[in-house]
């Protein structure tokens, strides 16, 4: 299926965003407007439904107009365009979303024509899959590893990277015992939060040894 | 910018289609992805965490209300949504160096696709038909694909390393630890915040 590369699912909805407007701007607009202060580091939503690698909404106004002798059409609807790669089943992750952040999703989709909340998860599930459209052709450059494990595998190579450089020229027995504290040290270390933090130092560039 | 978070780049891209061509496009994605030694320069490039191509039938935008008015559409539409590290003018020259062929062939159905060679003209129809994203979420936001694929490289070496690392002789250890550094070197740079880009 189109829709899957390998463990990672290539999501593609078209919600249709409502017209009438209860505000003073429309649907569209108020959306644009609430999308633009949502975080999108280790506190974003998508952080939460921790199985997503990369997520965006996009309103889409119209189709696009190339030029004579193209025919000039428009859309009778603007439509949100909901792209997400995340890991394993659809209607886990759907459900995840009704349940985990159901007021980001209702801030969001409440501008959808048919949109019936997320109160009945399986409501939800079934209102999002009517609004999916089938990837056509997925492509994922990694597609046997959960975001978990692409972070993980992102802190031991940075811990690794610190270890060695830290270690040049010492007697093998001290690599040895340090290499032992190295394995019990990232046993032990929580995972790197997804989304990152823009304070966070990797080890890298935290060198007090220079 | 909305369409950058962190390493990855946001591209949206919307083009029309006559819908006597649409099959012949279904028909070569079909093949592209049944045949995965067909993606290999896509996957060689590395700089494209996840890409997609979705056709729209001029019937399939979803309606979900009858008080919502159908489309009466002439087109049907293919919609390009990519996730890649580097600047968009690298992206779209590597495309066109990179992949021509392949790319002339998935939007030559296209109205007035002026082909991805020579680039000025390709680079003009992408700019026309792209649409900004409003928000966008990254997992693992200072690590490029690149990145990703050689931190896993380094696991692998690492966890082979561990299960033995302990029990072995100092000199037996130096000599294993030496074989992990020739295995794991070329993959240790470090991530952290990306470049300002051009």
């Amino acid at each position: 299926m189109a829709n899957q590369s390998g463990q990672i699912y290539g999501l593609t909805i078209l919600s249709p965003i409502l017209e009438g407007d209860t505000l003073d701007i429309c649907h569209a607009t108020a959306l644009r407007w609430y999308l633009a202060g949502i975080p999108r580091d280790h506190t974003s939503p998508f952080a939460q439904v921790s199985s997503t690698h990369f997520a965006r909404l996009v309103v889409m106004d119209d189709v696009v107009f190339v030029g004579a002798p193209a025919i000039e059409e428009h859309l009778k609807s603007r439509y949100l365009v909901f792209e997400s790669n995340f890991d394993g089943d659809l209607d886990r992750y759907l459900t995840r979303m009704a349940r985990e952040i159901p007021e980001f999703v209702d801030s969001v989709w409440q501008h959808c024509v048919g949109y019936p909340g997320v109160a009945d998860p399986a409501a939800f599930v079934a209102y999002m899959k009517k609004c999916q459209i089938e990837t056509t052709f997925f492509f994922a450059d990694v597609n046997d590893k959960t975001v978990q494990q692409n972070l993980k595998a992102l802190q031991v190579q940075s811990a690794v990277s610190h270890f060695i450089e830290r270690n040049q020229g010492r007697p093998a027995a001290e690599i040895q015992q340090a290499f032992g504290v190295l394995l019990e040290r990232l046993a032990k270390a929580h995972p790197p939060l997804p989304g990152g933090i823009d304070s966070e130092k990797t080890a890298a560039e935290d060198r007090p040894h220079e | 910018m909305t369409n950058i978070n962190g390493k990855a780049y946001a591209m949206n891209a919307i083009t029309p289609m006559k819908p006597w061509k649409t099959p012949f496009l279904r028909a070569f994605f079909f093949v592209l992805g049944a045949f995965p030694p067909l993606q290999a320069k896509l996957k060689n490039l590395s700089f494209i965490h996840f890409a997609r191509w979705v056709i729209v039938g001029r019937n399939q935008f979803p309606q979900v209300s009858p008080q919502q008015h159908r489309e009466n559409l002439h087109y049907d539409y293919l919609i390009f949504f990519s996730n890649f590290n580097g600047t968009w003018n690298q992206y779209i020259d590597a495309f066109s160096s990179v992949l021509s062929s392949g790319l002339d062939a998935i939007w030559k159905p296209s109205e007035k696709f002026p082909g991805s060679v020579p680039v000025t003209p390709f680079k003009d129809y992408i700019k026309q038909v792209q649409f900004d994203t409003d928000y966008y979420y990254d997992a693992y936001p200072r690590a490029a694909t690149n990145d990703v694929k050689a931190a896993l490289r380094v696991v692998d070496a690492f966890n082979d390393f561990s299960r033995t690392s302990q029990t072995l002789s100092p000199e037996e250890f130096e000599k294993a630890y030496l074989e992990f550094l020739v295995r794991v070197q070329g993959d240790l740079g470090s991530t952290g915040v990306a470049p300002v880009g051009t």
